[in-house]
């Protein structure tokens, strides 16, 4: 884990004991992993073997250090 | 743009709530479980009851997983943690619930050395970095959390670290609902399906819920108006006379959830027959212990533990709570001896746990004035 990701914050809710994710936005492949960026700046690497593969600007749904699904990209309409 | 802003749009949320107003039939009285605690956050957090009609009670489920962890799996933690040479890991939340044995944070002012990791593979870079030590992964949370778990064994295994194990207490979401749905003294309606479990797990699991139970659910996401479209879709259900699993969190859960890491999960664990819930019972094959596979792993296996059962504090009702019973508030402690910063409960603990959520931000919904819907 990089940079000063919150382990748990009491008044916004643990984000990893309740079932709970965040998601992420992959930068870049390192090994096995990605290192992933929340909208606030905050970047954590994350194990991507449970979903399929990811390429950099691919969002991802992580919980406890792990992508759970690799999230369809948002279409803005109009 | 933060995505996140359109899901708590005030104008929408009034269109939704007077669009569930509508659906209501008078003088009919609707109970919907929101099964996740995490739901159970966002509606204190955000007042979603507050745009909902008198008629709709929203009640608490047993998905927060550090509030089903009985007294006794608290104690086993510590007894783990005093073993020599071991540093015991756990999530934020488990460092203050409190066991017959005092909680982890007190077991560490003993001299005990536990750790929080923001993950489990957190506790293996531990393991790697201190092979002299035994670190023990304290495991806890449903399928949404039971994955990294697994993940982790898999690593370990693979690259041949041994002095790492897992203390497993992973529980499964779908014998909780059913102890709820045979519990004499409970009249649902229907349910808020827990968003993220279901990004594991899919939707069809839920079906028997619908087929056999006749209660609609509906997998919600996290946001305000995640929660009021999902109970706008369960009200059309009750209007109509239809019992169905529905999917409002389309953008997030697979109907099928993850193949991929529900095959881990096969893999590395395997059922326990039975398994302790705190204000549940004991629930068959309701949690998960580490397949005969990656035995070496089971710290249950490879320490002494106690395993004995304590019981509940006489004042705590947290099973009353965790069942949807009673309302935090009517707890005999709530508030009172029982508070976020000295919790009786489990669910005073967790910021998931009903208790908390509401300590934390239910006296503002006092401060509202109820919407005229």
């Amino acid at each position: 884990m990089t940079g000063d990701f919150p382990a748990c914050e009491a008044r916004d809710g643990c984000i990893t004991c309740g079932d709970v994710a965040v998601e992420l936005t992959v930068v870049e492949l390192i090994g096995d992993d990605a290192l992933c960026i929340d909208e606030g700046g905050r970047t954590e690497l994350v194990a991507v073997e449970l979903v399929a593969a990811v390429t950099p600007g691919d969002r991802v749904l992580v919980h406890a250090g792990v992508a759970l699904e690799r999230l369809r990209p948002i279409v803005v309409e109009g | 743009m933060r995505f996140v802003d359109e899901f708590r749009d005030p104008e929408l949320a009034q269109m939704l709530a007077t669009q569930i107003a509508a659906l209501c039939e008078p003088g009919r009285h609707y109970k919907i479980m929101e099964v996740c605690g995490g739901h159970t956050h966002t509606i204190y957090r955000y007042g979603v009851q507050d745009h909902l009609p008198e008629s709709i009670e929203l009640v608490h489920g047993p998905g927060c997983p550090v509030c089903v962890i009985p007294m006794g799996r608290v104690d086993d933690g510590i007894a783990l943690a005093e073993q020599d040479g071991v540093i015991l890991t756990c999530f934020g939340d488990m460092m203050r619930v409190p066991g017959g044995n005092g909680s982890f944070i007190e077991a560490n002012a003993r001299g005990c050395d536990i750790r929080m990791v923001y993950s489990p593979l957190d506790a293996l870079r531990i393991a790697r970095e201190n092979p002299d030590r035994r670190v023990v992964f304290y495991a806890i949370g449903f399928e949404t959390t039971a994955p990294s778990t697994a993940l982790t064994v898999m690593r370990a295994k693979a690259d041949g670290i041994t002095n790492f194990s897992v203390f497993c207490n992973h529980v499964t979401i779908i014998p909780a609902i059913k102890a709820i749905l045979d519990s004499p003294d409970l009249r649902l309606d229907a349910f808020l399906g827990p968003g993220h479990v279901s990004t594991v797990i899919g939707c069809r699991p839920y079906d028997f819920i619908a087929r056999e139970h006749g209660k609609p659910l509906v997998c919600a996401g996290f946001e305000p108006l995640d929660l009021l479209q999902s109970t706008y879709m369960i009200m059309k259900q009750l209007k109509a006379g239809r019992a169905e699993v529905e999917n409002q969190y389309g953008r997030v859960v697979p109907w099928d959830g993850n193949p991929v890491a529900l095959k881990v999960l096969a893999d590395v664990f395997t059922l326990r027959p039975y398994f302790e819930w705190r204000g549940l019972g004991s629930i068959p094959q309701s949690a998960l212990a580490l397949s005969e596979r990656y035995s070496e792993y089971d710290a249950e296996l490879t320490f002494q533990v106690p395993g004995v059962r304590v019981a509940d504090p006489k004042a705590c009702q947290c099973g009353e709570v965790l069942k949807g019973v009673l309302r935090p508030w009517e707890c005999k402690v709530f508030g009172t001896a029982c508070t976020p910063e000295t919790p009786i409960g489990t669910c005073m603990v967790s910021s998931e746990g009903a208790c908390a959520a509401y300590y934390n931000y239910g006296q503002y919904a006092k401060q509202r004035i109820h919407l005229e819907v």
